[in-house]
């Protein structure tokens, strides 16, 4: 009897790996939120695959998962990580034989740094890190004047957000000293430690993550420091928010597609990169979430006239300033360090 | 016998994959320091110890963990007692309908709960982060709370507190004398399943707190996510751990007196 019930499960499990086999399986992992789902769909309807899409809140948090054996086909990090997981081979070559997309990208996603060639990866989606400000309280003038250090005028106190992100916190904290976001100096790390002292003393803001987004469109404080994807958001909900990229630099980041060296299906992999490239699915993601496209004619024709963005200053992230730095990948050591400062900061020590 | 004991392999052989092997692990990290890139180099030393326990900073994060789940834990005995005292007294098949009425909250996933405290204290500002934290830990953990109480009030003998107004005490000493010292076990593991997720708590003070408010879970969250200081975080995780076990230890002693009493 027991063998008969044995044998009756074994039968049920079986058809499910036969019909998990007639199709191709690609792994997918994004950002949350960022993507248009219909492109994904279309990509399944279009090439006969199954996308297995998941999503990570943090660029440790996809990297931790990666060393902890997962495989994945695509993963989209930013520019730093990517220089990381270059640098510990982890990832392998993009097939440009079936990426032949490339040359829709815009200048501003182009010869980075961390993949001058587009060996490994190929841009998603860029932004710069900025201001939106709530212009009946600031105006754009003053807005512009002062940049960064807007986060130590005490007029404000009270009314600014501070995205909590220890990496985003102490770059404008050395951009608005003129130091590099990317420096180990541990004298000017000290000075950005105390510019962020000086700035919880002075306008003692609120320590928040994505619920920014929400409370600055509907007005709830005069600053906050936001990335300029979701700037376009708060822009386009309230007409009163305006963007400013500082005048002291800021950072620039892109967020490209890569494929793990460990991938299930590269081939496939390289073909959905390729498509992800390719104008409309690129307009559709980009429309839907509010970054800048890496296709060219996609971030003119958003950011032009009749586009969704027109008139948005958030969209269009500034490029070719000279001030403006990618991030790069810094030590161990030196991440410790920001935490600990960032906790004391934090705790308005 | 024998084969009871068999029984108890595949728990021993759990407890060894998922608790013990986990433990050594953290062990090991919170006792050396990365030699860098992933190679398997490493060196012994106790830096990640004495960085934890030299600054005032995270000696204060620690300071602030321990009192919040200490304030919670007393509220929910506060609350709790006098609640599964009413709940005892009730006729049986109204316990049940208020024990399952007591569960009821525990079947909704905590983290939805957290986030739809969030969106009530979202309208009081002028809250200090540490109320809205508070808040948020008494309402979860007081069933567990109230559940343990009231179990040990229930399964006392009704009989003994005849006994005690036979012989003339009056209500309040029956009380002092009697239901209290026997509900004693329920409170001391009511005090064991509030105290220790209060103290480790990550969850609760992220959502509710804001960025300001920073628990010692909070600190290893940051260590080992954010970071990737894996180290360090371990070093926090066994002192936190450390702190549990003695807080455990301190409670059975005291349950231990009390019975002897």
């Amino acid at each position: 009897m027991k063998k008969a019930i044995l044998i009756l499960l074994v039968l049920c499990l079986l058809p499910l790996p036969l019909i998990a086999g007639a199709e191709q399986v690609l792994n997918v992992y994004n950002w949350g939120e960022y993507i248009d789902k219909q492109v994904i769909t279309n990509f399944e309807k279009e090439y006969g695959v199954r996308v297995n899409y998941s999503v990570y809140d943090s660029n440790e948090t996809m990297y931790t998962k990666l060393m902890s054996g997962a495989s994945y086909d695509v993963i989209i990090p930013s520019d730093y990580m990517i220089e990381r997981l270059i640098k510990e081979g982890l990832l392998q070559p993009i097939d440009k034989s079936v990426v032949t997309n490339l040359d829709c990208l815009c200048d501003g996603v182009l010869n980075m740094e961390y993949d001058p060639d587009n060996t490994y990866s190929v841009p998603y989606l860029w932004q710069t890190v900025g201001i939106v400000y709530d212009t009946t309280r600031i105006s754009p003038e003053e807005m512009e004047e002062q940049g960064f250090s807007a986060f130590l005028n005490s007029d404000y106190k009270g009314h600014v957000y501070m995205y909590d992100s220890e990496r985003d916190a102490f770059m404008i904290a050395l951009k608005a000293l003129g130091y590099s976001a990317n420096t180990s100096d541990m004298d000017e790390l000290n000075a950005a430690y105390e510019w962020l002292r000086n700035m919880d003393k002075a306008v003692r803001p609120s320590y928040v993550t994505d619920e920014v987004i929400d409370a600055m469109a509907n007005g709830e404080k005069w600053m906050a420091l936001v990335y300029s994807g979701d700037a376009a958001y708060i822009l386009s909900e309230n007409e009163d928010m305006g963007y400013c990229t500082p005048k002291e630099g800021t950072n620039v980041a892109v967020d490209a597609m890569v494929i793990p060296a460990n991938a299930s299906n590269p081939a496939l992999a390289n073909l959905f990169i390729n498509y992800i490239l390719e104008y409309d699915n690129s307009l559709m993601i980009s429309t839907e979430v509010g970054y800048a496209s890496s296709n060219a004619r996609v971030l003119a024709e958003l950011s032009g006239e009749g586009g969704d963005y027109e008139g948005n200053d958030a969209y269009l992230p500034r490029s070719g300033y000279a001030l403006d730095e990618i991030y790069h990948d810094i030590p161990e050591e030196l991440r410790s360090r920001y935490s600990s400062m960032w906790i004391k900061v934090k705790l308005h020590e | 016998m024998k084969s009871f004991f068999r029984m108890t392999y595949p728990y021993i052989l759990w407890i060894a994959v998922f608790i013990v092997a986990p433990m050594i692990m953290i062990l090991l990290y919170a006792l050396t320091k990365d030699g860098g890139n992933r190679t398997l180099i490493f060196r012994f030393t106790f830096e990640n110890f004495t960085r934890f326990f030299s600054d005032p900073t995270f000696m204060r994060v620690l300071f602030t963990s321990l009192r919040i789940a200490f304030l919670t834990t007393v509220f929910c005995i506060l609350i709790g007692y006098p609640a599964a005292l009413f709940i005892a007294n009730l006729s049986e098949r109204a316990q049940t309908m208020m024990v399952l009425l007591l569960t009821l909250p525990m079947w909704i996933n905590m983290l939805l709960k957290t986030y739809a405290w969030r969106g009530i204290l979202m309208n009081f500002d002028n809250l200090e982060s540490e109320v809205k934290v508070f808040i948020g830990m008494v309402y979860d953990f007081l069933p567990y709370m109230i559940i343990q109480i009231h179990t040990s009030i229930a399964k006392m003998d009704r009989e003994l507190l005849t006994a005690a107004y036979d012989l003339g005490a009056n209500r309040w000493k029956t009380f002092l004398k009697v239901t209290l010292p026997l509900s004693v076990p329920g409170i001391i593991s009511g005090i064991t399943l509030v105290f220790l997720p209060a103290v480790s708590s990550f969850v609760i003070p992220k959502l509710l707190g804001g960025g300001d408010y920073v628990l010692i879970g909070n600190l290893i969250e940051t260590f080992f996510v954010t970071t990737g200081d894996w180290n360090f975080g371990s070093a926090i995780s066994l002192v936190m751990a450390l702190i549990i076990i003695a807080s455990m230890w301190l409670t059975r002693k005291i349950d231990r007196n009390a019975k002897e009493d």
